[in-house]
């Protein structure tokens, strides 16, 4: 971690022990219950309140967990080079295109039936996916980032933007300008829980991202990897000195968020049944964003930080006026700044 | 040195008249009071030619079935507005210019693109020449609304009567078409509307709802959506849902996501009980993709009529394609090209009566233009309000059957 990090957490701390602190608190607690507030009297007003509210939770955390899947990519890589990985978005959008490409070589198709033999392709179009992105975040990591790592800050912020153009200009050669209808391919199978029907398609989303967070989580914790990761985004050189290959560790870090990504790339498909070539700029800034939210530098800030996005969104979607929802967003986001510098989860440096 | 250059230029110009001058009046046979140009300006060449031959096809078939008005020998005049290829405003404004130096020319069917309508009202306009776009749909051309840049009087001098018609509907007929369509023809009471928040879609969703609320029926939900930073449709298909909509409305094209609810219904809503309705923006082979296993029960309507929708037009197509045989001869847009010289030689006819038997003048032809009453031609029965729009605009109706847009009806609707 840099001097700009021991800044941030210095400061933190400052503001976290004094009086002040304590009245920023008050005021973070203010605005979300206000939100809540309008929420809930929207909520209970709708016809058949129940059912609907359960109906619009389901999709909004189906959403959220989208968010968070490449919202982690993002924080990782923040927490140990202090980089905003622009590229990011577009590796995740390469993981959707890539899919829509695999689905077909691996016989799935609209309208599939079922069976143990189609989770397995399912699943190995997953993986591959996952794999090609993680491999081609390592990729731009060594050709883009590595060289410029001891460069002034701008320079691998600039490289990284470069990046991002020149994988969005690749995906446009391989699809065209148009949107990209990706096949609905798993099975409209749903369950009625709590009055409102729970889709396959979202528990795939729920149970894909709940096991590769966890998995992640154990990772970091218990792994040495895990550990050599966390040594080197506190002290790059102390972790340098203690033996610790740092590029490797760094290449780790960015293969591990790119896996996330593709997963997300995946189950963004599948939701939405939709992508386009510069998907990632869209999705990119809004996982980005809910990075911020959570505490950038933090995982598990980041996958609240989605989470919560997530719910944001849907809920005002549901309740009000769509067109104001990223106005909203970030209006929340910026109240939740102005109150709490350091996201939601702020920068607890161990679990990086 | 320099005025000897344009005392002979000018020489020169001047026998070049009096040689045109001779040579039309010898070749019109019984034009004996002279010869009046009809112009037309499409864009002809190029990647453009296959929008712009039509109407210039049309034009010239309608000038052929009229060689002589009352005396006068008449005259198409083709200009090309395509500049490489592609429909250029400057060049339109240039081909305008060239038009009302040749007093000769007394109105001018086209342009093809509202663009290029933009850049030669103005200079049409100084000039009195009578214009008639057999495809201009923008409605900033001729109505006033907050987002119009620039402003119709913009483009027009309030002292000078308004010189440009048209007999495409303009973009804001699109919304009340079709949602005199769901109450009458579908018998939906309730649907949902959304839009892509952009001029165009909020526009057309906004006409939408207005007229479906007029007829009776009620927008259950009512929803716009900033169609960069979503793809998530399935809370606004929920809320329809609950509410109880029986059709939707998409104020919004293909490029701005206009069929991709349509494949998130699955699941929500069925696509065989909800009809999926939208602009022209969603007549295209990009929606059927976008829409999935959803495709079907969507409908769209199109500013353009189909002239071989009407059984009494069937002999005068069969001639049209004995005389031209090229490719882009027969479009989509021959016979509103068609409509637009009839009506500007009908208003010339009467022109030349008002001027009592001699050539008219370009107000005059306005005038007779802008007093066409109830015309009936191959695409419709055709008058115009002060702005310039016709009355009755012929609005078609296209259906998703299979995989492929189908016609479904047409009809005139008042604006």
């Amino acid at each position: 971690m840099g001097a700009a990090g021991d800044t941030i957490k210095a400061g933190r701390r400052s503001l976290r022990t004094g009086i002040t602190g304590r009245i920023l608190d008050i005021g973070l607690y203010i605005v979300i219950a206000a939100f809540l507030l309008l929420l809930g009297w929207h909520v209970v007003q709708a016809e058949n309140a129940g059912s609907y509210f359960a109906q619009i939770t389901y999709f909004a955390l189906a959403n959220g967990a989208i968010y968070a899947l490449i919202a982690i990519g993002y924080t990782m890589v923040y927490g140990i080079i202090e980089l905003i990985n622009f590229a990011h978005g577009d590796v995740f959008t390469f993981g959707c295109f890539l899919s829509a490409s695999l689905l077909p070589v691996f016989q799935l198709k609209e309208g599939q039936v079922w069976g143990p033999g189609t989770i397995l392709q399912l699943l190995a179009v997953m993986i591959i996916t996952m794999l090609a992105c993680a491999v081609l975040n390592v990729a731009i990591e060594r050709i883009a980032y590595r060289p410029l790592r001891h460069a002034p800050r701008l320079a691998p912020l600039i490289t990284a933007i470069g990046v991002s153009f020149f994988l969005e200009g690749a995906l446009f050669l391989w699809k065209g300008p148009s949107q990209i209808h990706y096949p609905a391919v798993l099975p409209a199978t749903s369950w009625s829980i709590f009055g409102a029907n729970v889709t396959l398609t979202e528990v795939t989303v729920w149970v894909t991202t709940i096991v590769l967070v966890v998995a992640l989580a154990l990772f970091t914790d218990r792994s040495r990897l895990g550990k050599a990761m966390r040594a080197t985004a506190q002290d790059r050189d102390a972790a340098a000195l203690m033996g610790i290959d740092i590029n490797r560790t760094i290449a780790a870090t960015f293969f591990i968020g790119a896996l996330l990504a593709g997963a997300g790339g995946v189950m963004y498909g599948l939701s939405y049944n939709t992508t386009v070539f510069d998907l990632g700029f869209s999705q990119g800034l809004a996982a980005f964003t809910a990075a911020v939210f959570g505490g950038i530098g933090n995982i598990y800030g980041a996958a609240v930080g989605g989470l919560l996005l997530g719910l944001i969104r849907t809920y005002w979607d549901g309740y009000f006026d769509s067109a104001w929802s990223d106005v909203m967003i970030f209006a929340i986001l910026i109240l939740v700044l102005v109150f709490r510098p350091t996201g939601i989860f702020g920068m607890r440096v161990p679990e990086k | 040195m320099s005025k000897r250059w344009i005392r002979s230029a000018s020489l020169l110009f001047v026998g070049a008249f009096i040689a045109a001058a001779c040579s039309t009046g010898g070749g019109g046979g019984g034009g004996s009071k002279g010869t009046i140009i009809l112009a037309s300006d499409f864009p002809t060449s190029g990647a453009d030619r296959a929008s712009g031959r039509g109407p210039e096809a049309g034009v010239d078939f309608a000038v052929s079935q009229n060689t002589t008005i009352k005396g006068f020998t008449i005259q198409h005049k083709s200009y090309d507005d395509a500049v490489n290829g592609v429909h250029d405003p400057q060049k339109g404004a240039q081909n305008v210019t060239d038009m009302c130096n040749n007093n000769k020319v007394l109105a001018m069917a086209g342009p093809f693109n509202s663009n290029v309508a933009r850049a030669e009202i103005p200079v049409a306009n100084k000039c009195n020449l009578a214009m008639m776009s057999p495809s201009n749909t923008n409605e900033c051309l001729t109505q006033t609304f907050d987002y119009c840049d620039p402003k119709p009087s913009a483009l027009r001098d309030s002292s000078q009567p308004n010189n440009y018609f048209r007999i495409a509907a303009p973009d804001t007929v699109q919304g009340p078409a079709m949602a005199d369509f769901a109450y009458d023809t579908l018998k939906l009471t309730k649907v949902a509307v959304w839009s892509d928040n952009e001029t165009f879609g909020k526009g057309v969703a906004d006409n939408f709802a207005k007229e479906f609320q007029k007829k009776g029926g009620t927008v259950v939900v009512r929803q716009d959506f900033d169609w960069k930073n979503t793809s998530d449709f399935k809370t606004f298909l929920q809320r329809a849902k609950d509410a109880g909509a029986a059709g939707i409305y998409a104020g919004a094209t293909s490029a701005t996501k206009g069929c991709i609810p349509r494949a998130q219904e699955a699941g929500i809503l069925t696509a065989a009980g909800i009809p999926y309705m939208g602009p022209d923006g969603i007549g295209d082979s990009q929606c059927i993709k976008d829409a999935g296993g959803e495709a079907s029960n969507m409908y769209f309507t199109n500013a353009a009529a189909d002239a071989s929708q009407d059984s009494a037009n069937k002999d005068l197509i069969d001639q049209f394609k004995k005389a031209y045989t090229g490719p882009d001869d027969y479009a989509a847009y021959t016979f509103p090209g068609y409509d637009c010289a009839k009506i500007l030689l009908d208003a010339i006819s009467r022109a030349i009566d008002t001027a009592g038997g001699n050539m008219p003048t370009r107000k005059q032809v306005i005038d007779a233009v802008q007093n066409t009453k109830n015309l009936k031609l191959s695409t419709g029965t055709y008058s115009f309000d002060k702005n310039g729009d016709p009355t009755n605009a012929t609005m078609a109706f296209y259906q998703l059957k299979g995989t492929t847009w189908t016609f479904v009806k047409q009809f005139s609707t008042g604006q």
